[in-house]
């Protein structure tokens, strides 16, 4: 139960399911954080991300393209529904709440339609294949690439965050739209962008994810669930909430199946009541 | 509170609304038509049959070989047999037990069906069979496997046509391992029914035949990320290990954490029907070359009968291989074509009785009859992974074990006396 | 009383007329089936609805309270136990799990009592495949009888929409109440209410237990409806579709929760039976109506109604039975709404 080598493959396991959470999530808390827009369709984006990268990859092999026309058909889809949608309910959680839900339900039962009900994965050629082995430890390289793509995610959304101007202008005007509007900046599109990047992430993440978790009918639900508990933990609007919770919930979710598998079901919500009740507003999150 | 200052209005309301509610639930009388005695069916021309299958949803493409399988059968032979015309009507349950009772109640009460085939999974279909065996109507199963409809919960109405309990299923996956010579296993079920079934059955013929489970594992249902169980199998270090999923995406997940850690060359593994059928082996490809299952369906067996069903499949779908749920589906209609054959339009209790009459020579599952509980009575394969001739990958027949029941070496009445298989249960002594 | 309530009035009692008719008239005992499925489904919308609308707090875990209460008639049932002891259990059961989840989701509101009450969903959703030994797990329990007085499927049918009524009468009643109008205070500012000097948390966890009462009530009837329970019942996809059918019905109204339970009732067992893609239908019905017709379906004829109403409008909004729900106009400000308690 407690060999080095077990411990080192679960404290892996964690980390990269973690790191598929991050990608997740990532996208969600700047969309749900920053706008205060409930999209529950977020799952619906990356099962499209999912599905296109993973017959992308298949047929060129090439798993780059995959997450490039996976990201592409999200943004226009995205863009299409703040703009024609979400727009007019801006603001109101109830609408919102039923508009995005009507969204996952029209992608989610399309992708069934026309991929079918086989679940998809990443085909191997398009992978990064073989497994580091350190002395007695195997583990496959494609996992530890998601953890590297998820770091490098997220050092590139903090980045941006804090160091650009695109940044300062979000971060201002989520604070007071009113006077980033005076000072000249349409507000609107900027959202939109915002909405769209977000979208773009779940893409990405469908995309790399597919070799990890493979995406069938019912996975925009389940992707929706973790990433919704993992930025309540983190707290809206924070990506290194994100990412703390992420890692949080990947580590917790490992030892658990292996320590209190009674528990099993459990790990994932308890940490998420845990925090709520002690510190509602998350671990990172700001009180508005 | 405070107390609730009613209106005059509102209290007028509500005294009228109480007093109406409690005068019609008294006093009405019955309806025309409230009393429905099994006169369903049509004419005897006809048999009608109601076909539920979760052809949406997380089961989808399980549902819809369901269903294609039962299709094949009536489009090879045609929908007439013995001068009685075969019409099905197919209804999806999305795998929620609750819209698989509304469909079965929809068939039933509206479409006067004689019979109702399906559902698919445990859940929806002990609930199913508890629904028709009230109505009178026969409930057949060509794919569901819990324990109970043919067992605690075994009634004249309901029988398993296609598929096997699934601890009979799984049991002599534990003699053969045994048989092997390895010594030690290590279990790894979904945590549900079906799951602590199978892995019950499977413990029971290893340790029955000189092995030890040293460990068993468990996964909720909804898991996609193996990784944590492939770690705790590959520390445990036993012999062979058992891994069964109720089929769809699990089992490559499985299979994908199992090679990339490292496990594909080093642990021996014995997989079930559903974790390493046909879909499994189209995502997987020539890594599962080699691999072991246990299951009552082999696409590869040396068989005419088999072929025929292939090539019949195959020409319809795309060169696509057919798996246990197409076999069960196709079984079923096979099944109910030799009772209408030989007794012309039969319903009601006398359809199952005459199911559980028969006894097939060479039907696609091989050397099948039914015992009294109408449970399926067939043999079982160890398959193993082989590339044919035509360089599609079949899972073929190394091993065959005649005749399997459901009791597991009991005698029913022992058996049913046992509590239901569960984590802390396994049959084990 | 003005010209419009005497037309509802109307309404309301030809409705109920047609109701009572419907098993006189040749409803199969299916069509009979599938209304009391929407009755069902309505009941518990309504509850909902009552919190969302005047408590102004969106809960996920509603479906998860139902379905605590039905495993509590189910296990009853099937240890042999008398409708009375059964009733009483599923009462026990349901005052139970609404106050834990009422204890754990006061201090916090918006998105965070959300997730609070679909963590708390989940957590009865993980129970009930735990707890095989009582629960059946994954399989459910089957086969649960209902008392002998309403066996029969057309008893059960009156049963049932008188239980509509009086909860719908009921909920109208604690809605008019000063206890509606203190928790639509409470919704529309807590810090204000503070201020005056109401205890928030005993109010809102009181508007909980009397949602929480309802929607086990609901669960009860469901397991007699279809003598059958299953995990699924507890699960998040049953308890979005709930919220969805409050919203669609229309946030606070009266018959909101009834039309919007209609709908969904129908597409899920009614369309499906023609169109194979009936869940993009039934995406694309949520994404009209809240293009077209923002407020609900049955908040959107009101409002209609009342701009084609001649006269002056000088109702107050929020304290007659219309519609005062979340559905303001777009400008409203939503930072009091997102706050964290």
């Amino acid at each position: 139960m407690f060999e080095p080598i077990f411990l080192a493959q679960q404290a892996l396991n964690g980390l990269s399911f973690g790191a598929l959470l991050f990608l997740l999530a990532s996208g969600l808390t700047l969309v749900f954080g920053l706008m205060r827009i409930i999209n529950l369709a977020h799952g619906a984006f990356y099962m499209i991300g999912g599905y296109l990268g993973v017959v992308v990859a298949g047929l060129t092999g090439n798993l780059l393209l995959g997450i490039l026309t996976g990201v592409l058909v999200v943004a226009v889809t995205a863009f299409v529904v703040e703009v024609v949608l979400l727009r007019f309910v801006r603001g109101q959680e109830l609408p919102e709440v039923l508009l995005t839900v009507g969204v996952s339900f029209v992608v989610a039962d399309l992708c069934l339609a026309v991929f079918g009900g086989d679940p998809h994965t990443l085909p191997a050629s398009a992978m990064v294949q073989g497994s580091l082995t350190i002395g007695d430890l195997t583990y496959p390289w494609y996992r530890i690439f998601v953890i590297g793509v998820a770091i490098a995610i997220g050092i590139a959304l903090t980045l941006v965050q804090n160091r650009t101007r695109i940044g300062a202008v979000v971060r201002a005007g989520v604070d007071d739209r009113e006077i980033i509007q005076a000072m000249g900046v349409n507000i609107g599109w900027v959202f939109t962008g915002m909405f769209i990047v977000g979208a773009a992430l779940a893409a990405i993440g469908g995309t790399i994810g597919a070799g990890v978790l493979s995406i069938r009918p019912g996975i925009q639900d389940e992707v929706l669930l973790y990433a919704l508990v993992v930025i309540i933990i983190g707290g809206l609007g924070s990506v290194s909430g994100a990412a703390i919770g992420s890692i949080l919930i990947g580590l917790i979710d490992a030892f658990a199946k292996a320590w209190i598998p009674e528990f099993a079901y459990f790990t994932i919500f308890a940490p998420m009541a845990i925090v709520l009740v002690l510190r509602p507003t998350g671990l990172f999150g700001r009180t508005v | 509170m405070r107390s609730t200052k009613m209106s005059p209005r509102g209290r007028w309301s509500a005294i009228t609304a109480v007093a109406a509610a409690a005068a019609l639930a008294l006093t009405a009388c019955a309806p025309p038509g409230a009393s429905n005695d099994g006169d369903n069916g049509g004419d005897t021309g006809t048999l009608k049959v109601g076909y539920i299958s979760p052809v949406t949803g997380n089961f989808a493409i399980a549902g819809q070989e369901m269903v294609d399988g039962w299709n094949l059968y009536w489009e090879i032979n045609g929908t007439e047999v013995n001068g009685v015309t075969v019409e099905t009507i197919v209804e999806d349950d999305a795998g929620n037990p609750e819209t698989s009772l509304t469909k079965a109640k929809k068939l039933v009460e509206l479409d006067n069906v004689d019979m109702v085939v399906g559902p698919l999974l445990a859940n929806t279909a002990l609930a199913v069979a508890a629904y028709t065996s009230t109505v009178d109507v026969p409930n057949l199963h060509p794919v569901a496997a819990a324990d109970d409809l043919t067992q605690r919960s075994a009634n004249d109405f309901t029988v398993r046509t296609g598929s096997m309990s699934g601890s009979q299923m799984h049991y002599p996956g534990g003699v053969w391992a045994a048989d092997e010579g390895h010594k030690t296993a290590v279990t790894l079920c979904p945590d549900y029914a079906f799951g602590w079934e199978s892995c019950a059955g499977f413990s029971q013929g290893f340790e029955q035949n000189g092995g030890e489970v040293v460990a068993q594992y468990w996964y909720p249902n909804g898991t996609s990320d193996f990784s944590t169980y492939v770690s705790q199998i590959q520390s445990a270090g036993a012999d062979i290990a058992f891994v069964t999923t109720a089929g769809g995406a699990p089992g490559p997940d499985f299979l994908r954490s199992f090679f990339g850690l490292g496990l594909g060359d080093s642990q021996e593994l014995l997989m079930n029907c559903c974790s390493l059928d046909q879909a499994t082996l189209r995502a997987l490809g020539d890594e599962v070359l080699g691999f072991h299952s246990v299951s009552n369906w082999a696409e590869g067996r040396d068989s005419d009968t088999v072929r025929e069903f292939n090539d019949a499949y195959a020409e319809k779908f795309d060169g696509k291989i057919p798996s246990l749920n197409v076999a069960g589906g196709y079984m079923t209609a096979s099944l109910v074509a030799s009772v209408i054959e030989k007794n012309g339009y039969v319903t009601g209790a006398d359809l199952v009785a005459a199911i559980s009459n028969i006894e097939m020579e060479d039907s696609i599952l091989g050397k099948a009859k039914f015992d009294e509980y109408h449970n399926l009575v067939a043999p079982v394969y160890i398959r193993e992974v082989k590339k044919l001739d035509d360089g599609k990958l079949y899972n073929t027949p190394i091993e065959t074990f005649e005749a399997v029941d459901q009791w597991l070496g009991r005698t029913p009445e022992e058996a049913l006396a046992l509590p239901n298989y569960s984590q802390d249960f396994q049959g084990l002594e | 009383m003005n010209r419009t309530r005497i037309t509802g009035g109307v309404v309301i009692l030809a409705l109920i007329a047609l109701a009572i008719a419907l098993p006189y008239i040749g409803a199969t005992s299916y069509i009979l089936s599938l209304i009391s499925t929407i009755l069902i489904a309505g009941i518990l919308a309504a509850s909902l609805n009552f919190l969302v609308g005047d408590g102004g707090m969106a809960s996920l875990g509603h479906g998860a309270i139902a379905a605590a209460s039905a495993y509590g008639v189910g296990w009853a049932s099937k240890a042999g136990l008398d409708t009375g002891t059964q009733v009483l259990i599923a009462l026990g059961i349901t005052l139970l799990v609404s106050f834990m989840y009422g204890v754990l989701s006061m201090r916090t509101s918006g998105i965070y009592f959300l997730m609070v009450t679909l963590a708390l969903g989940m957590v009865v959703y993980g129970l009930a495949f735990r707890l095989s030994s009582v629960t059946g797990g994954e399989n459910g329990i089957s086969g649960i009888r209902r008392p002998e007085f309403i066996s029969e499927y057309w008893t059960f049918y009156y049963f049932l929409v008188g239980s509509f009524i009086v909860v719908t009468v009921l909920l109208w009643i604690v809605s008019k109440s000063p206890f509606g109008a203190s928790m639509r205070g409470i919704r529309d500012s807590e810090s204000r209410m503070r201020s005056l000097g109401y205890s928030v948390t005993s109010y809102r966890l009181g508007a909980f237990m009397i949602s929480g009462t309802i929607a086990g009530f609901a669960g009860l009837l469901s397991v007699w409806l279809t003598h059958f329970v299953s995990p699924t019942s507890a699960g998040i996809h049953r308890s979005i579709l709930l919220i969805v059918m409050v919203i669609l019905g229309g946030v606070g109204t009266v018959f909101g929760p009834i039309i919007g339970a209609a709908v969904v009732v129908l597409v899920e067992n009614v369309l499906s039976n023609s169109v194979e893609r009936w869940p993009t239908v039934l995406g694309l019905i949520f994404i009209l109506v809240i293009l077209f017709a923002r407020a609900g379906i049955v908040g959107s004829v009101i409002k209609l109604a009342r701009r084609l109403r001649p006269g002056p409008n000088s109702e107050p909004p929020g304290a007659s039975d219309d519609p005062a729900g979340l559905a303001p106009s777009s400008g409203a400000p939503v930072s009091e709404r997102n706050h964290t308690a």
